[in-house]
């Protein structure tokens, strides 16, 4: 690492922003799991670090029938697995948690890291998709919601600005009889990248969300896929089609991971999979 | 858990004694070249070639050299050593032309990493970049010599043979019988091509060198991260012009080595620092990156065989040509080719064969040693050729194995007999096939029925065989010593990076001396001033050399003690017995002494003493071995050989190609078990290992001939989320006549053959035979969806049906 | 700004920036002045010469760093020093104690869960952190928390066995 940085650690959100905005080179801090290595490989020259952990809205977990989960953006990933809540109430998202690195990553990584950092093949951005998540950001000229689907901009890209940042995550009380499932395929059982990641979800009106990481340079929600599902109606033969049309929806690349035709072929397999499991119909 | 079922004949031969380092181990006081620090110890970084072939225009360390901190800047200007283990074919930095993507171009040392970093991100090149060459065809082609050279280089001659004005780093060679004949009598002839990748040993330590040039001697202290001390003590020498004894090489724990660590790496950087730096010691530490992009692998090889059978199932002929990519230097890869032409017909008799071996030089990452070498490679070929043609004749493949594996007095490759006490292929492949219930190879229609359900299982098994790839004259040695408490301090001059060296050894001084093996006093440390000679530890060589030098050194002790003993029992010491750590009267056991009481020299009640302190020694060499002969191979290159087999059964899911591996059995003639936990640990790494080549692992090369993965993130080992469900070791001691209590050694033998056995098997399960590793999801899936029965290349560009 | 609700002092010391950190490591408080820059792997073995915890990648991927810091196993190359500030930290040095190895310790020496040993503090910290949080983990969860750590050589079935062994032990002779 041959940054010379400075390090602050403010505790509370305007002292993070005002100093954000006013330094160049200024870089958050909050697990560091991918911020650390960008320091260390000299992809980035961070003359400030304003590590968020101290202050004290951030460490928020909260759940309640009104607003229903806030995950503020020092929640680490490990919180995520192990709660019930989470579990019960968004399976999809819990499980894509659970995916996520190594456990000791977990101990560490944030929620709001992994979308920030804006990987094409980020684990939970699918499952935040399908459950229409709103990143809740502040910044200098003041606080702004943007839905999780237009947060993306590019590989590595956000809408976020100079001074901005994520305060949480929220995604809404998914209703009665709500269900969902994250599955993904990688190169070997034990922690890697996902090759593709896919989050599929019905909702309690029977309506289907899906999505998708690794295949396109942002995670996609692949709403019109949803549409011609909805308008099939999901049943087996209808997820049997599904799993062709998906390949019409996402534009995956070959890299040193995967080909693009493996990608399409594990998207169609994931998908599949995910809404037979759904509909209680497991291969 | 399993309840270790093991039970030895010995006291302590055979038992399952705790690893003499493991206490050190668990408590964080081991201390690797990775944890040695020094008085005034500056800390290196490297600027590696961003090109596989480019030429070094210019080059500027002016804002390098001016940072604080910075002690010495050194580029291939600044020194023209040559360094290579058969071969010198290797600038420690490049001058003129890198030739792959890692070259050393620059080398910084200061007071710190972060400096000697930063100075490296100053030092400016200019390149121009040239077409590098980027697979062993454009090797053979010859457009361009990745040496030009390659005619005047220093080598062994006589073992290797590099070929003029060519990239061929050696052509080893050898043929017996009448191939011709075979082929053109014989009822089928198959030819076939099987390939893998590269593929990283993956120490956890990575390469680390400390290097002290005296600035007012020759002398240099190297503490090291290395397999080879006493190679290194020697290549080194050789290298710099000193003598050996002007090289001091030290050996702390080791954080594994699998072969990558045998010979020589960043000792001469790390020499050519310290002396720019006025003396001042010098830490060249690979980074994980490094570690794959720099330091060397295993060769990509491919293999090209034709067998000829007849309908009864014999094994007639076998002609195998194998095209080693040993990337840009010939390091160990030499020698990798080399063992192919007296091991590259596996375990078969065949009267009739013929291999050519060629170590190849192009533009990847260079190539060495890696556990088993040459074998797993080989293997792969071998054992998927077998397969392919038990298929083609419609045999079971145990059968056919069975009527074609060797047996005492037939002959191998290279000519020698085999006798009743070089262990038993037969018993060992019965072993496996046994205990993974075969039953024969799926049917068409079991195959399809299983496929519905979308998981689809087979078994298959594979033979192995390996013996030391070793110098004809390859020694080693031992010396004890008894400290003045009755315990023997023994010293090896080889290196325990995990295998287990130390305590084997032991347990054979204990068992010799009668004595417990708590009472035999052995470091890890190993320090070429003190410590006797060893070649290499490499090769499953230890047991088998080490072990009969402890035996030696054992005996020459129990004289000494007893003729000391007689002298003070007044008695012929033919007339003395040991046991227990005591010296007593065969006939009249109350007349006895304790090991102490000689151990230092015996003392009268009077004060005189008489004797001394005790010292032995053993020396053991590989016995009555050859060179081969460069035209026909024929010759004895073999010390013992290890025969072995698995069998695994596997499932695979059709739809995401993921493998899961049920079982593995493994059975290995291993003559006798010398310490069954020990063994049992080289199993389950070796067949992990082994595991992680077969479904995994693999060097991705980009058209520029750049790593692609040069990183943990994409270049993945197995995780514990990745072991078999079951793994069952199988020992067969069919003793080794001139073998320490009969012993072979096993180290390496766990990993060959892994991939051959798994690529079996998924041909019981899908029908398909695949020619090429890692058998990776994606390539599973690719080809299965390509419709073919044979895949020869699982990149999605040679699969043009997929389109 | 309010520059006193960051819990650092920054201060010049030999042309170079230093902040002033104190945590607790292995039962012991100590205070030193570092770079921002350091991570808390190279405070522990450069500062403190603990040299129990190791670097194998740098990069989080491997868990040959793995210590336990307030309470979780994480991996130390890829944090800050400067992060740890107040925290409790227990490294591969602070498992024995009085003198006296840990069972778990013992179970990774008598089921040979080791070969070169580099990567054996990792797993005995991963291992520990675990047994802490759940002293009665299935299979599954001790293969999941595991699975951070790489080792080259064992094949981990005899680390395995040696945590499972570990709990067998520490139910009876500790009463977890």
């Amino acid at each position: 690492m041959i940054s010379r940085f400075q390090y602050f650690k403010p505790h509370n959100l305007s002292d993070a922003v005002q100093y954000l905005e006013k330094e160049d080179n200024s870089y958050v801090l909050a697990g560091g799991t991918d911020l650390m290595i960008l320091l260390r490989r000299n992809l980035i020259n961070a003359e400030h670090i304003v590590d968020i952990k101290a202050i004290p809205e951030l460490s928020a977990l909260e759940y309640s029938n009104s607003t229903g989960l806030t995950i503020g953006a020092g929640v680490v990933v490990n919180r995520l697995v192990d709660s019930e809540i989470v579990k019960t109430n968004y399976p999809a998202l819990q499980q894509a948690a659970a995916s996520l690195a190594s456990f000791q990553l977990r101990n560490r990584a944030t929620a709001v890291g992994n979308i920030c950092n804006a990987s094409p093949g980020a684990d939970l951005p699918p499952s935040l998709l399908v459950y229409d998540a709103l990143v809740n950001i502040t910044g200098p000229h003041g606080d702004r919601q943007v839905p999780v689907d237009q947060f993306f901009t590019g590989v590595k890209r956000t809408v976020l600005q100079r001074g901005e940042l994520v305060v949480s995550l929220q995604l809404p009380e998914p209703g009665e009889g709500d269900r969902s499932i994250y599955l993904r395929q990688t190169r070997l059982r034990g922690h890697d990248l996902a090759t593709v990641g896919v989050a599929s979800r019905i909702k309690p009106n029977g309506k289907v969300a899906i999505g998708i990481c690794a295949v396109a340079p942002t995670p996609l929600r692949l709403f019109a896929l949803e549409d011609k599902i909805n308008e099939r109606g999901l049943n087996k033969e209808t997820i049997d089609w599904a799993g062709e049309e998906i390949n019409a929806h996402i534009r995956p690349i070959s890299d040193v991971r995967s080909s693009a035709l493996y990608r399409l072929q594990m998207a169609s397999v994931l998908l599949k999979r995910g809404l037979l499991n759904l509909i209680g119909e497991e291969e | 858990m399993e309840e270790k079922k093991y039970r030895s004949k010995y006291k302590h031969v055979g038992q399952p004694y705790d690893r003499k380092d493991a206490q050190e181990k668990v408590t964080g006081q081991a201390i690797y070249a990775y944890d040695l620090e020094f008085p005034g110890m500056l800390h290196a970084r490297c600027l590696l070639s961003p090109y596989a072939r480019a030429r070094i225009v210019s080059i500027d360390t002016s804002a390098a050299k001016a940072l604080p901190g910075v002690r010495a800047v050194l580029t291939g200007e600044d020194s023209d050593i040559l360094v290579g283990l058969y071969m010198q074919d290797k600038r420690v930095l490049s001058k003129g032309e890198t030739r792959y993507h890692g070259d050393v171009v620059a080398a910084v040392a200061a007071e710190d990493e972060e400096t000697a970093e930063h100075a490296v991100s100053l030092i400016k090149v200019e390149y121009e970049p040239l077409v590098p060459v980027h697979d062993v065809d454009e090797a053979l082609e010859g457009k361009t010599l990745v040496h030009e050279d390659i005619n005047d280089l220093k080598h062994y001659v006589g073992v290797f043979f590099p070929q003029k004005d060519s990239n061929i780093a050696s052509w080893n060679k050898s043929k017996k019988g009448d191939l011709e004949t075979a082929f053109s009598e014989s009822d089928l002839v198959v030819e076939n091509e099987f390939s893998l990748p590269a593929v990283a040993h993956v120490p956890m330590e990575t390469h680390v060198a400390i290097v002290q040039a005296d600035p007012y001697s020759n002398k240099l202290k190297i503490w090291t991260s290395a397999q080879s001390p006493f190679a290194i003590r020697q290549i080194m020498a050789d290298s710099f012009g000193i003598s050996e004894t002007d090289v001091e090489v030290h050996i702390p724990y080791v954080g594994g080595g699998f072969g990558g660590k045998a010979g020589i790496h960043l000792e001469p950087l790390a020499t050519l620092l310290s002396k720019a730096a006025g003396g001042a010691p010098v830490k060249v530490r690979a980074t994980r990156e490094q570690e794959f992009n720099q330091l060397p692998t295993r060769a990509g090889m491919r293999g090209r065989i034709k067998t000829s059978v007849n309908n009864d199932g014999t094994i007639t002929g076998m002609q195998a040509t194998y095209d080693w990519d040993s990337g840009a230097y010939a390091d160990y890869g030499v020698n990798v080719g080399k063992t192919a032409v007296y091991s590259g017909i596996g375990p078969y008799r065949v009267e009739n064969a013929s291999i050519d071996s060629k170590t190849i030089y192009t533009n990847k990452v260079f190539s060495t040693a890696y556990r088993g070498f040459g074998h797993l490679e080989t293997h792969w070929t071998i054992e998927r050729q077998i397969d392919i043609l038990s298929q083609k004749l419609g045999i079971d493949p145990y059968e056919f194995r069975m009527k074609n594996l060797l047996e005492p007095g037939d002959k191998t490759m290279s000519g020698e007999v085999l006798t009743v006490s070089s262990g038993s292929p037969k018993d060992c492949l019965t072993a496996v096939v046994k205990e993974i219930g075969w039953t024969g190879r799926k049917s068409e229609e079991e195959r399809e029925e299983e496929w519905k359900t979308g998981k689809v299982r087979g078994k298959g098994f594979a033979m192995l065989q390996k013996a030391p790839a070793m110098p004809a004259n390859t020694a080693t040695s031992v010396i004890m010593q008894m400290n003045g408490d009755g315990h023997v301090k023994m010293m090896i001059g080889a290196v325990d990076f995990g295998q287990g060296a130390i305590t084997a050894l032991a347990q054979i001084a204990a068992q010799e001396l009668d004595i417990p093996i708590e009472h035999i006093e052995i470091s890890a440390e190993i320090d070429t001033r003190a410590n006797p000679y060893d070649w290499n530890t490499v090769a499953s060589k230890l047991i088998f050399l080490g072990g009969n030098a402890v035996i030696k050194a054992s005996h020459e002790m129990l004289r000494k003690m007893k003729d000391v003993a007689g002298q003070a029992l007044r008695t012929d010491p033919e007339n003395l017995l040991h046991a227990n750590g005591e010296i007593y009267h065969r006939h009249d056991p109350t007349r006895r002494l304790t090991y102490k009481d000689v151990a230092l020299g015996y003392m009268y009640p009077n004060g005189t003493g008489i004797g001394g302190p005790l010292i032995a020694s053993g020396s053991s060499m590989a016995d009555g071995l050859t060179n081969l002969h460069p035209e026909t191979g024929q010759g004895n290159p073999a010390a013992v050989w290890t025969f072995g087999a698995h069998a695994v059964e596997i499932e695979v899911d059709v739809e995401t190609g993921n493998v899961t591996v049920l079982k593995v059995a493994s059975a290995f003639d291993i003559g006798q078990v010398i310490n069954e936990k020990l063994v049992y640990g080289q199993i389950c790494g070796g067949v992990l290992q082994g595991l992680g080549s077969a479904v995994l692992e693999g060097y991705k090369f980009n058209s520029d001939v750049q790593l692609m993965n040069p990183s943990f993130t994409d270049n993945k080992i197995p995780t514990m989320k990745d072991i078999p469900l079951e793994i069952v070791p199988i020992y067969i001691e069919n003793p080794q006549h001139n073998g320490p209590y009969g012993a072979r050694g096993v180290g390496e033998h766990p990993m060959i053959s892994v991939p051959s056995a798994i690529g079996n098997a998924v041909y019981d399960a899908l029908g398909i035979n695949f020619h090429v590793l890692p058998l990776s999801p994606e390539a599973l899936v690719l080809g299965i969806q390509s419709g073919k029965k044979s895949i020869l290349c699982t990149d999605v560009d040679c699969l043009p049906g997929l389109h | 700004m309010d520059k006193d609700c960051s819990m650092y002092i920054e201060h010049v010391e030999s042309g170079k920036r230093k902040v002033t950190l104190s945590l607790t490591v292995n039962d012991r408080l100590v205070v030193r002045d570092v770079d921002p820059q350091m991570t808390l792997l190279h405070f522990l073995r450069d500062e403190l010469k603990l040299f129990g915890t190791k670097e194998a990648c740098g990069e989080g991927e491997c868990g040959a760093c793995t210590v336990i810091m307030n309470g979780k196993a994480v991996t130390s190359c890829i944090i800050l020093a400067i992060e740890a500030e107040g925290a409790q930290i227990t490294t591969v040095e602070g498992l024995a104690k009085d003198g006296k190895l840990s069972i778990l310790q013992e179970e990774f020496v008598s089921q040979d869960a080791l070969q070169c040993g580099f990567c054996t503090p990792g797993f005995l910290m991963s291992t520990r952190a675990l047994l802490d949080s759940n002293a009665d983990p299935s299979d599954e969860e001790i293969i999941e928390t595991l699975s951070g750590n790489l080792c080259r050589c064992t094949g981990y079935i005899p680390i395995l066995n040696a945590v499972k062994r570990t709990i067998e032990r520490e139910r009876k002779e500790l009463g977890r």
